[in-house]
């Protein structure tokens, strides 16, 4: 394992993956982590403010009549399973198995959309009802918050598009490697907010 | 750029920071994550079950689902985002620790500066 020379040519760690053996790109991994902890921050205000703000309802229904458990119980099933698919594309992406990697990745990209587009449809539905975010407090805050969920996940989306390209036209590099592993790094994060999502404002609405 | 570089672990242990050490994940097929997928789909689906059922009083089943809910997120760090990966020593822990302190403490604060519902409204 060890091989001076060879270490000195590349820069290269040896005994770690490509995104943390190079220096310069393990230094945006640990960016990337400052960055969710800013988001850990913004989540957390707006889970206050929705915790403030559920039980103001106005003359508008409050969340047991709001909610529609059927979509987000498919919703969580979509984003757990993406969540899953794109730890196994980190996996093949260590492994240097570029089709397995592409094909996982496409597959989290797929499970997202369906997420989105379930959420999309759920909220366009509400509002169809009459459910605005001006009805009450309450409905302010869950779209915010949910919303702000949702815009995460539809820019992930966009993301990982572009990550495809990148390694369908220059392989799995150092680059690359880190931008796929800052990239699943935020998709797992969006998971944990929807798990407390999913737990708080859905299942928390039916306890009431 | 030449610069010798000391092994990873041991720049940790030596400023006394052992839990900052490090551990990359190995490359044998990802066993413990197919384990993570099943209890995350278990736990998110079984505080659903809970809730349905109705079996505790309000608050404790919120306490529950609310433990459930914290259960899930450690093993998506764990086992999903190898949050203990890194170069050196994996100096995202603090300020990760610090996030959730912070996040904790403002739902918390602001939940409980609300209950004092006297003068307003």
């Amino acid at each position: 394992m060890s091989l001076p020379l060879a270490q000195e040519e590349t820069g290269l760690e040896p005994g770690l993956p490509l995104e943390l053996a190079d220096e310069r790109e393990s230094i945006k991994v640990t960016g990337f982590w400052m960055f969710l902890v800013t988001d850990v921050l913004i989540f957390a205000s707006l889970f206050a403010s929705y915790a403030v703000y559920r039980s103001r309802v106005a003359q508008a229904p409050g969340p047991a009549q709001v909610f529609h458990y059927g979509p987000v119980l498919l919703e969580t099933l979509l984003l757990l399973t993406s969540s899953f698919t794109v730890g196994i594309a980190i996996w093949a992406m260590r492994t240097g198995r570029v089709r397995m990697l592409f094909f996982w990745l496409a597959a989290t990209l797929v499970l997202g959309a369906g997420f989105v587009t379930s959420e999309i449809h759920d909220f366009t539905s509400m509002v169809g009802q009459g459910l605005t975010w001006h009805q009450s407090a309450f409905l302010s805050a869950f779209y915010v918050l949910v919303g702000t969920h949702g815009a995460h996940v539809t820019f992930g989306i966009f993301w990982a598009v572009t990550l495809l390209f990148q390694v369908a036209r220059r392989g799995i590099t150092p680059i690359t490697a880190r931008k796929l592993y800052t990239f699943s790094l935020y998709w797992h994060f969006l998971d944990i907010v929807w798990v407390f999502i999913f737990t708080f404002v859905y299942l928390g609405g039916k306890i009431g | 750029m030449a610069e010798p570089r000391t092994a990873p672990e041991q720049s940790a242990r030596e400023e006394g920071l052992e839990f900052l050490e490090p551990r990359v994940h190995g490359e044998g097929f990802p066993m413990a994550q197919v384990f993570g997928y099943g209890g995350s789909l278990l736990l998110t689906f079984g505080s659903f079950f809970l809730v349905t059922r109705h079996l505790m009083p309000p608050v404790i089943l919120l306490a529950v689902i609310l433990t459930l809910a914290i259960g899930q997120a450690a093993l998506q760090l764990g086992v999903f985002m190898h949050i203990r990966e890194s170069r050196g020593p994996a100096w995202q822990l603090m300020p990760l620790g610090l996030a959730f302190f912070i996040a904790l403490g403002m739902i918390g604060m602001s939940i409980w500066i609300m209950m004092f519902k006297a003068g307003v409204s």
